[in-house]
Parts: structure tokens; C-alpha cells; sequence
């Protein structure tokens, strides 16, 4: 029973080929025909990536173009990879996908490349993105944002930093850590990482605390995530040294962005997730229709954009509606 | 009905496979020909193959009566253990592969060893151990490397041949773990429906008395059941490890629920005694169109988790149902 | 009657403890081939304690075990079973979500082929299972149904045959008219009169005398883990019967 089943499911398989489809899409098709699936490793229920899909959605209706939404519901490669399969299957006009693991989703967008579906990659993966076959990459280049946040602390006149790091061998955080000490060293400011736990959050302010107790030189810190800035600035209020400790910060946060409010964070390195959303829809709508894609090979950064006390009260009213 | 017909369709496969048909006829309209194409066609089915190859060791060990819920965490054990030894220790790949599967087939052992000894529940048993295995994986992970994601086994000396043996996708994109899938599924039922062990399995889950009473070493039994499951957890974990060419410490995470799922609904009996490894294929199959179908008929992957739901229910009623056609099966 | 010849089987003033809990103090019971050997008492006499102990389930706290004579020593079911101790207990000798044949191969299949295709001889299983339960005037409508859909005496003649076929030399039933009705209990005795004219030393635990005394040779009391009374069938009545099962003097 069990071989004839399988042998009509096969069989059955061959019934549903239509003919080629150009995907470079001059045959005219109307953009209201035109069909683009993302498929992220971030979940809905995220706060971060319900920006994301906040910016596909406004996306999708200011282009007059479908965009549906996957992920799987936990960070999960293989459940992902299987995601990509399944949309490919469906032949949609356009990919939007995130790389967190290129070696394990490589196979899968390059299988996506080769069916002739144009993909841009967002939000991470941006080294690899281009060797994928992707058309564009858009999202915030780490390196870029650690040294831009280097120089801001540097500017606020700091000489010995440190580099709160959370997950240390995740690489791109390592990058963002990379970014800080090479833009530090260029003003002569000495800077070292400090390691910590991620999901630990009395770890953290602890180490933070004990480090800065250690080494009373130490004037600034960057820490790679709100997970490492909630703590810090903890550690920081228990020594009494906000202010005197120059804080800045990757993520947004109610909290952190209250604390930029009321000047005990410096700033925030904000990768303005919304644009990841917004702008692939953009730029595969446009490449459908014309053939163009802007970046010249480059990726394209959305961020860093800082928020400081000047803006953080228009980006806390920002988040609430969704849109930071 | 014709006899023969009313005992096909008394077996416990029987509601899976119709099951299977029907939901292929509804995502075939809802999904329209991605679904029915070649592409679509591979998708689904390579998605059902691992949760398949677990559906097949926790079917014959649900049959004999007990659970295992760290299937999970032995995937993720078995890809772990496959990197580490590659890129940490620095062995090659199929040595990595053939210490990996001892070490499951140890793990196996003593879950049964326990779950005979101390006459616990096999579920509370295997819960701990499903929290154990991970809480090591995860350690061993950041204690040899800092991370909990590793990759490059592609560079190890032996990755070509077991690529070819576990990773490739030899045909119109069907992968290879279909065929391991479904060679352990017939190896499997061989075993449960032809041989004495298979007897065995049935008599362990139907009534273990009855059987220790006539002489069955149900202990034995038992025990060999748990390393199966080990084993087609390890299985899957090789097979993920070989296609993405490294290994995730949370990998395998919640696929020991799926997989139960999928054998109830393949019709096996929660209280053991009665079921069929043709119809945890189904269920496994089942599974993967739904999953897959979900997403090429447009429908947000969000939903899948209110089908999960619904199919679980479904899988209670189904149980229901094979319950009351064994108990007066004649 | 007595016989030159050992009994087949005997306990020899046997005691179990369990813990502080005397279950029997120095009982004696012999089963001889082609007798039937009625093990009556009411609750907690210790009957299911002495059948455990000549099932081969525990060792006995004190006392011999002789079979044909000899002393040995078990250490699990399995042991008596080899040697021919078969015991048949109420509710748990079949299973029930199990086909006939499969029951009553089960431990015993046989098999066919060699090596990795060792397989059960199917065509045997069922062909033997027919005419087995032919023989004790069982007619099966098809092996393949379960044991499930046996009535209650079926099932127990099943677990009969079974282990006359499988060689058993003694055969200790436990209970097995209990739950039935009338027709199906004399159905049930009449296969207990087979085995035991089929030269098997047939043990059967009852609570009722009325059936004790249909199928009896000797029957031997318990009461409080004690043998009470140990005779012969010419040596008693149904009526004597009862009043030393429920307490008149013996």
C-alpha cells in the first residue's frame, strides 16, 4: 500500500510543470501580479523583526506588489532552509531572505538563484551575499557601526574603552567589537573586550561592575546589544558612575532609549530594521521592472543610525507605531 | 465490503494513508501546480525524511509500550559530536561518524537501562534526559569552542563520500535521506511484522506480563528499543550535520513532540500494543506536505503552528478510532 | 491413589516471608502426571503465594522443590518454563490486542530462513494454532482475529493448548473458571480433564468446590498459610468439601 502511494505521489509530480517563466520581468506583467515571499529567521513575535515585516507590509502596499512573510518559530537552520525550499517551489517573483548561517542556507539560495528567482539578502550575511548569487544585500555593516560608534566616544573625549561583548565568537559581533578598537586607535584611545553571558543578565552587570572596579581608567563602554546595555547601566547606577562612564549601545530598547532621554546613555547604534523590510521590497519591485539594482555590488547600509537625546523621545514615539 | 477489502482497511495505516491522500488533494488545490510539480513534490518529501526516520524508531518503541522524549537532544547530540570530533579533535569524517553512532547507541542503552531498572515512567525518564543531553550539547559547544553554531565540515578528509552517502540530492531534487527514510521504514516493519522481535514488541507494549510469563525478556526488549530510537536520532543528526556541513547545539529541538504526533496519527496507540512503522511513513509524510504546503499556497508559516494544533487533535481522535477498530478487530 | 513413581512435581514444606508477613508456614503439595490437583482457600490463604513459588516467580523463604524427584532451583519464570512448569494466570496470559496465532506462538515462534532473513514461518503459525484449538474443540473463524474478541473461556482454552503444545509437563491454572459463566466454566473444566488425561500434572486453583469436585483427584486446603486438609477424592464430598474451605472443623 505504502509503495503505491509513494509511486503515485511521484508520478503525480511531473503534472504540475507550467512552461518557463522569464523572471526578468519585461513581459509586462503588472505589478499587481507581481508576488514576493521573505523568508527570516525572526520570528513574528520578535519585537525587533515585527519592524521588519512592519516595513515589508508599507512596502508591499505603497509598490502594489503581495509580499508574504515566513520564518520558523524557532532559530532553527533546517526548519529555514526547508522554508526556502518550499517558497522556491512556488515560484515567486522575488526572494527576500536572511543569512544568518551561510554555510547551512547557502545550498538553498543558491538553488533559488539557479530556478531563475532574484534574491536580496537582509540583515545578516552581508560578506557572503554576493557569492550566493544575491542582487543586493541590505542591511547594517557591523565593522561600519562599531568604528562609527568609536568615533562618537572618542569625540566625547574618553581614553580606555570597553567592548561589552555577549556572544563572543558570534562574528559578526566580534566585527562590531573589531570596528570600535580600530576607530579607537586611530585617537590614541586605548580599548579591550570584555566578555560576557548572554542570557544572564546578574552575570553580566556583575563582570561589568568587577571589570570597571578593576581598571578605574576605564571612561567609556560599548555594549553589543540591549541584552549587555540593561546590565551596564545597572553596574554603572550600583558604582555611581553614570555620566562619569560614557555609554553607548547597540539596539534599541524602551529602556535604553529612556535612558538616552534622561542622559545616562550617550547613544544608540540604531540598524533601522524597518528600512531591511522597506527597501528589498523596493528594490525587487523596480528590478522586475527595469532591471536595475542599485549598490554597485556593495551593500547596502541601513544603518548605523545614532539616536541621542535629541532624537530619542521622536524615536520612542517611532516605536510604539511600529516603525523603529 | 469484500472481506479482503475490510481487512485492508482495518489496519492501522489505513486512516493515515487516506488521510495523506486527502491532504494532498486539498493543498493540491489550495497550492495549485507548485504543490504538484517536481519541485514542490521534492520539497515536501525532503522535509518529511527526517521527522520520518525518528517517526520510525519512536513507532516500534511506542508499539512496546514506552516513550522517548529526548530524540530531540540526541539530534542535536549526534551533530555535535560529529563536528567536535572533526574540527576540535581533528579526526576525520567517517571515524567521526562511527564514534558518534556508538555514543547514541550508549545513550539509548542506558535510557532503557534506567526506564527497566527503576520501573519509572519512561516518559519522566526520557524528559530528564532530554534536558540533560541538550544542557550538554550546549556546554560542550561553548566549552571546546566558545559558540553554540559550528561549521566547516565540508574541509574535513572523508566529507566527499559521505556527502555523496548522506547529503547529495541525486535525483530531480529528492534527497538522499528519502532513501534512508524509507529503507529504515521497511527494515522496520520487516522486523515488526515477520520476525519474533517484532512479537516481542507487540506482546512488551500489549500486555508485558503476559509476556514475561511466557518467557519473553521483555527487559531486553525494551532496552533494544531505545537504542533504536537513539539511532534514528543519531541518523538524522548525520544527515543534517553532512547536508549543512556543521552543526547547531539546538538542533533537533521540539522534533521529539512531531514525531509523536506523527506516529498517532499513523495510527499507533498511545497506550502501546498496537500500530503500524507503514503508517508513522504517512504520518511523517503527512507532516511535511502540510508543513510545505503551507508556504507555497501563500498562507504566513504562522499558521502551521494552528494546523500542529489541530492535526494533534486529530491525532487524539484517530487514536480513538484504532483503539476501538483493535479492541474488536475480528 | 499412590503411585511408586515421584510426583512431578512437589513442594516440600515450603514457608514464605515477606518481610514480617508469614504468606505460608510449612506447606506441602504434590502434583501427579494425569491428576488434577485442586489448590482451594478463601482470600489470603496463600494460594497465590504457593502457585508463584512452583511458577518459578520467587524461591520459597524455606523449604524443597523437587521435580520428578529432584531438587532445583529457579530463577525465573522462564527457568520452570523450560522445564516444563506452565502457568496459566487469570486475566494476564494473553494479549489481547495481539492476534490468536500470534499469542500462541509468542516466545516460541517459529522461523524460517537463515541469517538476516530469519523470518516467522507464518503458514505453520496458523496452520498448528487451527488444529491445536480443533483439538480442544475451539474452531477459530480466522487466526488473525485477536484475542480481544474471544469470550473469556476461549481465551483461557487458548492458554491451554498453548502450553500442551509447547510441551508442558505441569500446568498450573490460576483461576480460570473465575470470572465466567456456567457453560463457559464446564467448557473450560473439560479442557482442564484433557490435559490432565493427556498424562500433564494439572494444579488448579479454585474458589469454587462445585468445580474443584468436577474435575478433582486430591484437593488440598489452605487456610491462613497453612495446609488444612490434603485428600484424596474417594476420601471427601462436595459438602465435606465446602465446610473445610470456609471453617467447620476439618
Amino acid at each position: 500500500m505504502l509503495a503505491v502511494t509513494l509511486a503515485a505521489v511521484v508520478a503525480t509530480a511531473g503534472c504540475g510543470e507550467p512552461s518557463e517563466r522569464s523572471l526578468t520581468a519585461t513581459d509586462g506583467a503588472a505589478r499587481g501580479d507581481l508576488r514576493i515571499v521573505a523568508v527570516t529567521h525572526g520570528v513574528s513575535a520578535n519585537p525587533f523583526w515585527s519592524v521588519v515585516i512592519n516595513g515589508l507590509d508599507d512596502a508591499a502596499r505603497d509598490m502594489g506588489v503581495a509580499v508574504e512573510y515566513q520564518a520558523p518559530n524557532t532559530f532553527d537552520m533546517v526548519a529555514m532552509s526547508e522554508l526556502i525550499d518550499a517558497a522556491v517551489a512556488s515560484r515567486p517573483d522575488g526572494l527576500v531572505v536572511s543569512v544568518p548561517d551561510p554555510d547551512a542556507l547557502g545550498g538553498a539560495i543558491r538553488a533559488a538563484v539557479d530556478a531563475g528567482v532574484p534574491v536580496v539578502t537582509i540583515n545578516s550575511g552581508e560578506v557572503a551575499s554576493a557569492s550566493l548569487g544575491a542582487l543586493a544585500h541590505v542591511g547594517q555593516a557591523e565593522y561600519d557601526a562599531g568604528f562609527g560608534g568609536g568615533e562618537r566616544l572618542a569625540q566625547a573625549g574618553v581614553h580606555r574603552v570597553l567592548c561589552v561583548n555577549q556572544e563572543v565568537g558570534n562574528a559578526a559581533l566580534d566585527t562590531r567589537c573589531q570596528g570600535l578598537q580600530d576607530a579607537l586607535a586611530g585617537h590614541e584611545v586605548t580599548s579591550s573586550v570584555l566578555a560576557v553571558e548572554l542570557a544572564d543578565p546578574e552575570d553580566t552587570r556583575q563582570r561589568v561592575a568587577g571589570a570597571l572596579s578593576a581598571d578605574p581608567t576605564i571612561d567609556g563602554m560599548l555594549t553589543l546589544g540591549t541584552t549587555g546595555a540593561e546590565p551596564a547601566l545597572a553596574a554603572l547606577r550600583d558604582l555611581g558612575r553614570v555620566g562619569a562612564v560614557r555609554l553607548g549601545t547597540f539596539d534599541l530598547s524602551t529602556q535604553v532609549l529612556e535612558a538616552i532621554r534622561d542622559g545616562e546613555i550617550d547613544f544608540a547604534i540604531d540598524q533601522q530594521q524597518y528600512l531591511q523590510g522597506y527597501l528589498p521590497v523596493v528594490l525587487l519591485t523596480l528590478y522586475l521592472e527595469t532591471g536595475t539594482v542599485p549598490g554597485g555590488g556593495q551593500a547596502i547600509p541601513t544603518g548605523p543610525g545614532f539616536v541621542t537625546i535629541e532624537t530619542a523621545q521622536q524615536v520612542m514615539d517611532l516605536t510604539r507605531r511600529g516603525l523603529r | 465490503m469484500s472481506g479482503r477489502a475490510a481487512r485492508v482497511l482495518a489496519r492501522p495505516e489505513a486512516a493515515a494513508a487516506v488521510g495523506a491522500v486527502l491532504i494532498w488533494v486539498l493543498f493540491a488545490g489550495l497550492a495549485g501546480p507548485p504543490f504538484r510539480s517536481m519541485a514542490g513534490t521534492a520539497s515536501y518529501l525532503n522535509a518529511a525524511a527526517p521527522l520520518g526516520i525518528l517517526g520510525v524508531g519512536v513507532a516500534l518503541l511506542m508499539i512496546g509500550g514506552e516513550f522517548d522524549l529526548s530524540v530531540g537532544s540526541i539530534v542535536g547530540v549526534s551533530g555535535m559530536s560529529v563536528m567536535l570530533l572533526t574540527t576540535e579533535v581533528g579526526w576525520s569524517v567517517w571515524p567521526a561518524i562511527f564514534a558518534t553512532v556508538l555514543l547514541c547507541l550508549l545513550i539509548g542503552f542506558l535510557n532503557g537501562l534506567t526506564v527497566v531498572r527503576t520501573q519509572l515512567p519512561s516518559f519522566i525518564v526520557t524528559l530528564a534526559t532530554l534536558f540533560i543531553l541538550r544542557g550538554l550539547t550546549i556546554a560542550a559547544a561553548r566549552g571546546f569552542t566558545r559558540r553554540t553554531q559550528l561549521g566547516g565540515l565540508d574541509d574535513v578528509a572523508g566529507y566527499d563520500l559521505a556527502s555523496y552517502a548522506f547529503g547529495s540530492a541525486p535525483f530531480a531534487g529528492l534527497r538522499v535521506s528519502i532513501a534512508w527514510w524509507l529503507g529504515t521504514a521497511a527494515l522496520a516493519t520487516w522486523v515488526l511484522l515477520r520476525t519474533p522481535w517484532g512479537n516481542w514488541i507487540f506482546a512488551a507494549g500489549g500486555q508485558a506480563e503476559a509476556a514475561r510469563n511466557v518467557g519473553v525478556r521483555v527487559g531486553r526488549v525494551k532496552i533494544g528499543l531505545f537504542m533504536t530510537t537513539a539511532f534514528c536520532a543519531c541518523l538524522v543528526g548525520i544527515l543534517q550535520a553532512v547536508r549543512f556541513t556543521g552543526a547547531d547545539a539546538l538542533r533537533g529541538q521540539l522534533q521529539e513532540f512531531y514525531a509523536i504526533i506523527a506516529v498517532v496519527i499513523g495510527g499507533t496507540l498511545l497506550t502501546g500494543g498496537y500500530g503500524s512503522v507503514v503508517g508513522a511513513v504517512f504520518g511523517a509524510l503527512i507532516f511535511g506536505m502540510v508543513r510545505q504546503g503551507i508556504v507555497m499556497a501563500g498562507v504566513e508559516a504562522d499558521w502551521f503552528q494552528v494546523v500542529l494544533g489541530g492535526m494533534l487533535l486529530l491525532a487524539v481522535f484517530v487514536n480513538r478510532y484504532a483503539l476501538v477498530r483493535a479492541q474488536r478487530a475480528s | 491413589m499412590e503411585t511408586a513413581v515421584a510426583p512431578r512435581l512437589e513442594v516440600h514444606d515450603v514457608s514464605m516471608r515477606f518481610g514480617g508477613v508469614v504468606a505460608l508456614e510449612h506447606a506441602s503439595l504434590a502434583a501427579r502426571a494425569g491428576e488434577v490437583t485442586c489448590l482451594l482457600g478463601d482470600n489470603g490463604a496463600g494460594k497465590s503465594t504457593l502457585i508463584k513459588i512452583m511458577g518459578g516467580v520467587h524461591p520459597p523463604t524455606s523449604g524443597a522443590y523437587l521435580l520428578d524427584g529432584e531438587v532445583v532451583r529457579f530463577r525465573s519464570p522462564s527457568d520452570a518454563l523450560s522445564l516444563g512448569i506452565a502457568t496459566v494466570y487469570q486475566d494476564l496470559a494473553m494479549v489481547p490486542l495481539m492476534s490468536v496465532w500470534r499469542n500462541f506462538f509468542l516466545g516460541s515462534e517459529p522461523t524460517t530462513g537463515w541469517g538476516p532473513t530469519r523470518r516467522i514461518d507464518l503458514a505453520r503459525c496458523r496452520e498448528e494454532t487451527r488444529t491445536e484449538l480443533a483439538s480442544m474443540g475451539i474452531e477459530l473463524r480466522d487466526p488473525e482475529q485477536t484475542v480481544g474478541s474471544l469470550s473469556g473461556g476461549e481465551r483461557q482454552a487458548v492458554a491451554i493448548a498453548r502450553a500442551l503444545h509447547f510441551g508442558a509437563r505441569v500446568l498450573i491454572l490460576d483461576e480460570p473458571t473465575a470470572a465466567l459463566g456456567v457453560q463457559q466454566s464446564e467448557r473450560v473444566l473439560a479442557h482442564v480433564r484433557t490435559a490432565a488425561e493427556r498424562g500433564v500434572a494439572v494444579v488448579l486453583v479454585t474458589h469454587s468446590p462445585h468445580h474443584a469436585f468436577s474435575v478433582g483427584d486430591r484437593f488440598v486446603v489452605l487456610r491462613r498459610g497453612r495446609v488444612v486438609t490434603d485428600e484424596p477424592r474417594e476420601a471427601l464430598s462436595v459438602d465435606r468439601l465446602t465446610g473445610l474451605m470456609s471453617g467447620a472443623s476439618a
